[in-house]
């Protein structure tokens, strides 16, 4: 336990050391706030609409897609560097999950998924 | 592992390949937007594929139990993930049977009220994969992918009915809720992990019952209670119901009878496995220092509050949701039977589960008969005088209620009586007085409902259920009905299998 004693003082002294700089620089630093100043900073540009932007169901769409077509992706290395010693029962155990995802990607496809404007 | 080993898992493979092509058959088939042509869209023909792949399914199960699953060379391959052995086999064959039935109804109620799309179906078949693997889990692992599986499907067919606010807030409500449970079992686990170093629930009981390095005792208590919570969110145990009654009744009429059928039974089917299996341990398995005084509580509670509250619904749906909630009470005397009365009691359970399902189905089934064309039967009111007008759905209607009931000589007697004979054996003489006095209490609104059916007459300018016409939705309910006549009378045999089956959870 007491291994651990100098990481948790590192912890304590990061978080110490972050309000006592926050705080004097809240109450020794000069302010002169105009309206100019206290707009939100973007890109040099005029800030335009609220600040709740509701993302398009697209993105979380495509994002899903690419999650379970990464996933396979992941699960195949592992199974390319034991091919040999895997045997046919490997080969057949990966094939049958590839076609699982094949049929997954044409009903994705048929449905429209992949399709960015409809 | 050879490729025979297939066969033992052969009626999970068939669902689920049944499933696949299901999804694909759905996607590229062609489409009707006109309302003109009644219930003939493409979402028929699907619920046919549906319920037949899921039969099959049925008759994989009977065929496996046939064959002998401990005779088949490597079926348990994957064991404890998936354990082939004669308990999943007659569970998987309940559940397979449900949901076959559930699909049929499907194919009648959604053309009739517009909510034509074939998703469901795929959906309801996954799910009972889900349902399926929950069954079958030996380990914890597998149990909570099951479980996931089975309840995401359960969660979009509740919201089937995306107009209607009602679905959708009923859907809302079990996703975040059933997510709760499960996180609560999923916290369970892992303390139960951190305590014994084993997933798997034979591990898991041996580990508590060596000596040697012996697991926290405090730690294992909060882990089992977190797993118990859990699984009663999952058969709605009171005080853990809550969601029920209205996710029952916001979901379209097919999903409640699914979800009452094939999520109850493979959730009490995993809680047996839990039972027996993890927290077998005598100590945790003893009257004095365990679980069964806490299920006991439970199943008193879940039963008289269930059975009180049901007296007091007006929408015969609602009625029937917490009809189910009582019923998880009925099964859990039993399970709490089982320390005691082995294998009786867990054949009690099973049998019960068979009798439930098709009883239940059936009644779904039988409200999902009395309205057409949007139009649902849902209040007492609206089946008034049906037994004069259509006496075929009337009758139907009253053979369900009955067999809920538990009037001989339906299927639900014998379930209550082997449950009752379970108790007794046990010596919960105090527990089955609860049983009996809330059986009385119980058939007060099955009655009621029929007291409506024969005895009453339309009140003038009250809106008339018209039952609608549906060959699916027929035979569904001449099935169900054949299961539950065939169970009350010749009860032998199936209690003798459901003792086998119950045999082979240790």
């Amino acid at each position: 336990m007491s291994s651990y004693l100098p990481l948790f003082l590192l912890f304590l002294i990061a978080a110490v050391l972050a309000v006592v700089l926050f705080t004097l620089a809240t109450v020794l630093g000069p302010k002169n706030p105009t309206p100019e100043k206290l707009m939100p900073f973007e890109c040099g540009g005029d800030s335009e609409g609220s600040r709740f932007v509701r993302p398009s169901v697209k993105f979380y769409l495509t994002a899903i897609l690419f999650v379970v077509f990464d996933i396979e992706v992941v699960l195949m290395y592992p199974w390319v560097v034991s091919f040999k010693s895997l045997g046919w029962m490997g080969f057949v155990t990966m094939a049958s999950f590839v076609s699982l995802l094949v049929v997954a990607l044409a009903y994705v496809w048929k449905k429209g998924a992949l399709e960015w404007e409809k | 592992m050879n490729f025979r080993a297939l066969l033992g898992v052969a009626p999970l493979l068939v669902v689920a390949l049944g499933g696949a092509l299901l999804m694909v058959a759905e996607a590229f088939s062609r489409r009707r937007d006109d309302d003109e042509h009644g219930p003939t869209g493409p979402s028929s023909e699907l619920a046919l594929a549906t319920a037949v792949t899921l039969f099959v399914g049925a008759i994989f199960s009977a065929a496996v139990w046939f064959v002998g699953p401990e005779k088949i060379e490597g079926a348990n391959a994957v064991a404890p993930y998936i354990v082939v052995d004669r308990f999943t086999t007659f569970v998987s064959f309940i559940l397979c049977l449900g949901a076959g039935l559930s699909a049929l109804l499907a194919g009648g109620y959604l053309p009739e009220h517009k909510l034509d799309r074939g998703e469901f179906y795929p959906l309801l078949t996954f799910s009972t994969v889900g349902a399926m693997i929950l069954a079958s889990a030996g380990d914890v692992l597998s149990l909570f992918i099951g479980l996931e599986t089975m309840s995401l499907g359960v969660y979009a067919m509740t919201g089937f009915r995306r107009t209607s606010p009602r679905s959708t807030e009923a859907a809302v409500k079990y996703f975040l809720l059933g997510s709760f449970a499960a996180a609560l079992l999923l916290y369970g686990a892992a303390l139960l992990y951190g305590a014994t170093g084993h997933t798997d629930f034979d591990g898991i009981r041996q580990a508590l019952i060596t000596p040697v390095g012996k697991p926290n005792r405090g730690l294992t208590l909060i882990a089992a209670t977190l797993v118990l919570v859990g699984m009663a969110f999952k058969v709605s145990a009171v005080p853990f119901h809550m969601w029920t009654p209205d996710a029952y009744e916001g979901a379209p009429t097919p999903a409640t009878g699914y979800m009452a059928v094939a999520v109850k039974t493979a959730a009490f089917a995993s809680l047996l496995r839990v039972l027996l299996g993890a927290l077998g341990h005598p100590d945790l398995a003893s009257w004095g220092s365990g679980w069964p005084p806490v299920l006991a509580f439970l199943a008193v509670l879940t039963m008289t509050v269930a059975n009180l509250t049901a007296g007091r619904q007006e929408s015969v749906k609602r009625m029937l949701a917490y009809s189910s909630i009582a019923h998880a009470g009925y099964v859990l005397v039993a399970v709490v039977a089982m320390p005691k009365a082995g294998a009786e009691s867990q054949g009690a359970v099973l049998f019960y589960l068979l009798a439930y399902t098709v009883s239940t189905v059936g009644a779904f089934g039988a409200l999902i008969l009395c309205g057409s064309r949007g139009a649902e039967a849902v209040s007492y009111e609206d089946l008034a005088g049906l037994g004069k007008r259509h006496p075929a759905a009337a009758a139907a209607f009253s053979l369900f209620l009955l067999s809920l009931a538990g009037v001989p000589p339906t299927a639900g007697f014998f379930g209550k009586l082997n449950v009752v004979k379970a108790a007794i054996g046990a010596g919960h003489i105090a527990l089955t007085v609860v049983l009996l006095i809330n059986s009385v209490l119980a058939a007060y609104y099955y009655l009621r409902v029929l007291v409506y059916m024969y005895m009453r007459d339309p009140a003038p300018g009250a809106p008339i259920a018209k039952p609608m016409r549906s060959g699916y939705v027929a035979g569904a309910l001449v099935l169900a009905a054949i299961a539950v006549i065939g169970l009350g009378l010749w009860p032998v045999l199936p209690l003798r299998v459901a003792l086998a089956a119950a045999l082979a959870a240790k």
